[in-house]
């Protein structure tokens, strides 16, 4: 398993574009081999291509309010086919109103992700956590 | 000059001679005879010399007649293939075994089982396709799966095109098999490559068909190869596409007694609205269907059990014990043709329930999704709803007059999961009457321009669909 490979994309029937290209390039940037899946990824295409990549993480995004229902039982879903071991992120807009950040990252990491980010995070940081995360599950 | 193709099929070899007129051909003679199985070069040369006046032999020598020949030989090599995710690698492994004019006995994906290996012992393929991850991805499946296979009891060809990072461990686990190693079908997760794989399997389609059975014979006396007719068909539909003008986008149906082949030329381009979802389309298709066909495959056609074989024997008045009992006897004598109204009625029936199901397997899907930025249509496929040219060929629809396919289309309107089936909806319907598409693509080979106008010239116009709205 090659450590820098990571799954990217937009969950459920979200078509936020723009978001996930910045992403795409600045991970790109940081030396991550990264297949971008674009916008609207059902659970089941994301862990698809991270099987068949042999991905260290998912980083999944959802903008559009809804992602409390579609991230919900995604862990499980990793583990039932396989990927034990794979490092889940999530960020974006993930909850509609304004509900506390550390509220949503409980919420979020109860379903079982390593970790949680809002709209604002430096994405360079993220990459800093990535590379962390991926070694320490190998 | 003459040129001369045969096509020589599981029941019939056929030929044809044309002559080159300036750009265009014009078809001297036609002749067919019964393929003789055991030694097919007695049913080529019998037609070889039917369709060439005097020494056939003596002419190729001086340069006189051009001679191409295909041969679809048991209906293509069977190929199992093996995948990783049913939706990534084996999806992509199927596309590549089907463009290469193969069938596909079975498919696997993720971990063989020992049982998975004892379905493959007691099918004996012909070949199988080995693929899985991407280059540098996941390689700790097709590793198992190559030991698995090395210790089965298969004596058949082997093509790996998996993870290129372990294609030499693969290699050296299967070091006892015959295996040919290409490159992988999926080397980046968003650029599929089916074409090596392809090209491999048809390799060995080749070689396995000229061994024995008096094709190395026609070989030695022509100097030439054949190649395996699926395929020669596929790359005429591509000739088509890019030499005659109008024919850009259109579908082909042929149609057989063991299997339901479809053909489509089109370029899938992105319009404001949809999402594209899974993997890329190719701009020409070709889709096997093996459970649908007029004879050896009527009885499969009559067990498909969904919704719309129910509600199409309703429309028909038809029971199903009756199309039943009429499959079974067609499959006992697939040379079988019918007599009578009622035997022409079921037979037309076995043909539209063929035609289809073959053309809503080869053609995408639609579904729309409500976001909160409003209605947004998903697709999945290929968009052929907009197609505007639909050919029939093979044996029954050659001579099928009235038969008009999009009737059949009709009977699949939304599948079974809701979603649009993107099938042609309004086209023309032309008849491949004298069933000269396996002839001339082998033509095609040599006078590409020439070999395409004919095959569009000779196709008799049927009926132009445009009752119904676009979907």
């Amino acid at each position: 398993m090659s450590e820098t490979n990571v799954i990217l994309g937009v969950i459920g029937s979200d078509c936020h574009a723009v978001g996930n290209k910045i992403i795409d390039t600045v991970l790109t940037g940081e030396g991550f081999r990264v297949t971008n899946l674009g916008v609207m990824v059902s659970q089941d295409e994301f862990i698809d291509a991270a099987i068949e990549v042999g991905a260290g993480a998912i980083l999944v995004s959802s903008i559009y309010g809804h992602g409390e229902i579609d991230c919900a039982g995604f862990r499980g879903r990793c583990i039932e086919r396989g990927l034990e071991d794979i490092v889940l992120y999530v960020g974006g807009n993930l909850v509609i109103g304004k509900r506390d950040f550390s509220e949503v990252e409980t919420l979020f990491k109860d379903m079982g992700y390593d970790r949680v980010f809002p709209p604002t995070v430096d994405i360079k940081s993220v990459a800093q956590s990535l590379r962390q995360d991926i070694a320490a599950r190998q | 000059m003459i040129y001369a193709t045969i096509d020589i099929g599981s029941t019939w070899t056929k030929g044809a001679s044309f002559r080159l007129v300036g750009d265009r051909v014009r078809l001297e003679r036609r002749a067919a005879r019964p393929t003789t199985v055991a030694n097919l070069s007695d049913a080529f040369f019998g037609v070889l010399s039917e369709i060439v006046a005097g020494d056939p032999l003596d002419q190729l020598r001086g340069g006189e007649l051009r001679l191409r020949y295909s041969s679809s030989a048991k209906g293509g090599l069977a190929v199992a293939a093996i995948g990783l995710v049913p939706d990534v690698t084996l999806e992509i492994g199927k596309l590549a075994a089907q463009s290469a004019g193969a069938r596909l006995s079975q498919v696997f994906s993720y971990r063989l089982t020992a049982s998975d290996v004892a379905q493959l012992e007691k099918r004996q393929p012909d070949i199988v396709l080995l693929a899985g991850g991407t280059d540098g991805g996941n390689s700790d499946y097709v590793l198992a799966n190559a030991a698995a296979l090395a210790a089965s009891r298969l004596d058949c060809d082997f093509v790996y095109a998996g993870n290129r990072e372990v294609a030499d461990e693969v290699a050296a686990l299967l070091a006892g098999k015959r295996l040919k190693v290409v490159p992988n079908l999926l080397p980046d997760f968003n650029e599929p490559n089916p074409d090596p794989a392809r090209d491999a399997i048809r390799s060995i389609f080749l070689d396995a068909i000229v061994k024995g059975k008096g094709l190395d014979v026609i070989m030695d006396a022509t100097g030439s190869e054949p190649v395996p007719t699926p395929f020669a068909v596929l790359e005429y539909t591509r000739t088509i596409r890019e030499l005659v003008p109008g024919w850009s986008e259109f579908l082909l149906l042929d149609m057989g007694g063991a299997t339901t082949d479809v053909y489509s030329a089109h370029l899938d381009t992105p319009s404001s609205g949809v999402i594209r979802r899974g993997l890329p389309e190719p701009t020409v298709k070709r889709t096997v269907e093996g459970d649908l066909g007029m004879r050896v495959s009527a009885q499969a056609v009559c067990e498909l059990g969904d919704t719309t074989l129910a509600a199409t024997l309703e429309a028909h008045n038809v029971s199903k014990a009756d199309l039943a009992a009429y499959a079974a006897r067609v499959t006992a004598h697939p040379d079988s043709i019918p007599t009578g109204t009622e035997e022409r009625r079921l037979d037309t029936l076995l043909a539209g329930l063929c035609v289809g199901h073959a053309v809503a397997r080869h053609v995408g899907r639609m579904t729309s999704v409500y976001t909160p930025e409003g209605e947004v249509l998903v697709q999945t496929g290929r968009d052929l709803s907009k197609l505007p040219k639909v050919v029939g060929s093979g044996g029954w629809l050659a001579k099928a007059e009235g038969f008009s396919p999009g009737a059949w289309f009709d009977g699949h309107l939304i599948d079974q999961r809701g979603r649009s089936v993107l099938a042609p909806r309004n086209f023309a319907y032309y008849r491949d009457a004298d069933y000269l598409f396996p002839l001339l693509a082998n033509l095609a080979r040599d006078i590409p321009a020439a070999a395409a106008r004919a095959g569009i010239d000779f196709l008799v116009a049927q009926e132009t669909r445009s009752e119904h709205a676009t979907a």
